[in-house]
């Protein structure tokens, strides 16, 4: 009878630290969504923090480690901007549910190809079942700069029916990249 | 004797001792166990309330909200480091994704049939000298080297761009037959025969017409691999079925051409649902 007792506990224990780590995700998550900083202010940041903690590391990351940490994220991130041609000018996410397996989040994405600007929205569902993690794409809404243009405007509803984000952003970069060429084919003919 | 009884008192002494520490054991656990209980149930009520207030204070705030109180510097660079990760993912999503290395890049192409993300695909590459593919992830039976032959050293974009086309043309076509196998098992006779390229498939399927049902075999060849739909296809009865059948078939292989096979079983389905 006492074991019966004992796995309930348990059983509780279990499902209370699960919900614990959701709610502490969730939190998290939503500070992380709903916050800004500019450049300014972390430049300034990353000054005053050099100075708070001369030669201190309380087992915490150092300054020098969480500089170096960001330093090697923004290279990479300039690097991929540059080869890909696809620049992000802005980027936010909204958390809408998340469960155990499921986290579903609402993205506004913003940028350019080239010359082509476009402004996107979606929403991803991830979820985890035994050691995959399987993400799809739902609500997919592009605005281009040049949507007046027929065969773009076919394109982007055609993409956009159908959840197509990694054909758009492939299709966009070789259209880019031709229509780049054409435009100083041209200038270079006037 | 006297002997014996004083081993049987002996006996039950100790087994009444032994009893009593478990009981004690026992009641100790539960007893910590209850405490553990009571202190999460704290922590989690008390999240629930930071949580709930969060939310309130979203509500109808549209855009961006500083934290009130003055943030520390090390939360502003964390905040930042997230947002630069966030950043980098979306990258992923995008079908090219990648990171520096000390050697050279590490490129990942990502596949995607609509909007479900497949399977990703490493590219370790050496770009110091010529460029070289020291590692990766690609399946053998994409002519990687042939790709790496033509385009590598003088054009790295078109070499991942071609190596994209082959690797997301080939989880569409494994896609598509997935789907066919998982949703429209009852209509399949039999197994649906495939290369490991995906770009041959045999396969028995039934059709139902005046509530009879009848057998078709359908062979696709996909003889272009950077593309998700079969170049050729054979779609045929039996012999002795009627002409009716043979209009359907030709028309169900021009179907195959045209749509995507899960999609082309699923208006089969509401085809035969709205005619019987």
């Amino acid at each position: 009878m006492d074991n019966s007792i004992c796995q309930v506990y348990e059983d509780e224990i279990q499902s209370l630290e699960e919900e614990i780590k959701l709610l502490a995700e969730k939190y998290e998550e939503s500070q992380q969504e709903s916050t800004f900083f500019s450049d300014e202010e972390i430049l300034m940041s990353i000054k005053s923090f050099q100075r708070e903690f001369q030669g201190q590391s309380k087992g915490h990351e150092s300054p020098s480690d969480l500089k170096a940490q960001l330093e090697s994220l923004e290279t990479d991130l300039s690097f991929l901007m540059k080869f890909t041609g696809i620049q992000f000018t802005s980027h936010s996410k909204r958390t809408v549910e998340k469960t155990t397996n499921r986290t579903v989040r609402k993205h506004r994405l913003s940028g350019n190809c080239h010359s082509l600007s476009f402004q996107l929205e979606f929403q991803l569902l991830e979820m985890q079942n035994k050691e995959t993690v399987s993400a799809v794409i739902t609500d997919l809404s592009i605005i281009m700069e040049s949507g007046e243009d027929s065969d773009v405007s076919k394109f982007v509803s055609s993409t956009e029916e159908h959840g197509n984000l990694l054909t758009f952003f492939r299709s966009l970069s070789s259209y880019a990249e031709w229509y780049e060429h054409r435009r100083c084919t041209f200038l270079h003919f006037k | 004797g006297v002997f014996t009884h004083l081993e049987m008192l002996e006996a039950r002494a100790h087994e009444a001792a032994v009893k009593q520490e478990e009981t004690e054991q026992q009641e100790e656990k539960l007893a910590r166990l209850k405490a553990r209980v009571q202190e999460l149930r704290l922590q989690r009520d008390e999240l629930r309330a930071k949580v709930d207030l969060q939310q309130k204070g979203q509500l109808g705030k549209e855009g961006v909200v500083s934290d009130p109180a003055q943030p520390s510097a090390r939360t502003v660079l964390e905040w930042k480091i997230k947002s630069v990760k966030a950043m980098l993912q979306v990258f992923y999503l995008t079908g090219i994704s990648g990171k520096l290395t000390k050697r050279g890049v590490c490129f990942c192409i990502s596949t995607a049939y609509e909007g479900t993300y497949l399977d990703s695909y490493h590219l370790d590459l050496l770009t110091k000298a010529e460029v070289q593919i020291h590692r990766h992830s690609v399946p053998i039976f994409i002519p990687l080297e042939q790709i790496a032959k033509k385009y590598l050293q003088t054009d790295i974009r078109r070499f991942l761009s071609v190596l994209s086309d082959h690797l997301n043309a080939y989880a569409g076509r494994r896609y598509q037959a997935d789907q066919l196998q998982g949703r429209f098992s009852n209509r399949i006779e039999g197994t649906l025969q495939r290369n490991s390229l995906c770009n041959l498939l045999v396969f028995n399927y039934n059709v139902s017409s005046k509530s009879k049902t009848f057998p078709f075999n359908a062979r696709l060849l996909y003889g272009d691999l950077c593309c998700s739909l079969p170049t050729e296809v054979t779609v045929s009865c039996t012999p002795d079925a009627p002409a009716s059948l043979a209009e359907m078939a030709a028309a169900h292989s021009d179907l195959f051409r045209r749509v995507a096979l899960h999609k082309a079983f699923c208006s089969f389905s509401s085809a035969e649902e709205s005619v019987d």
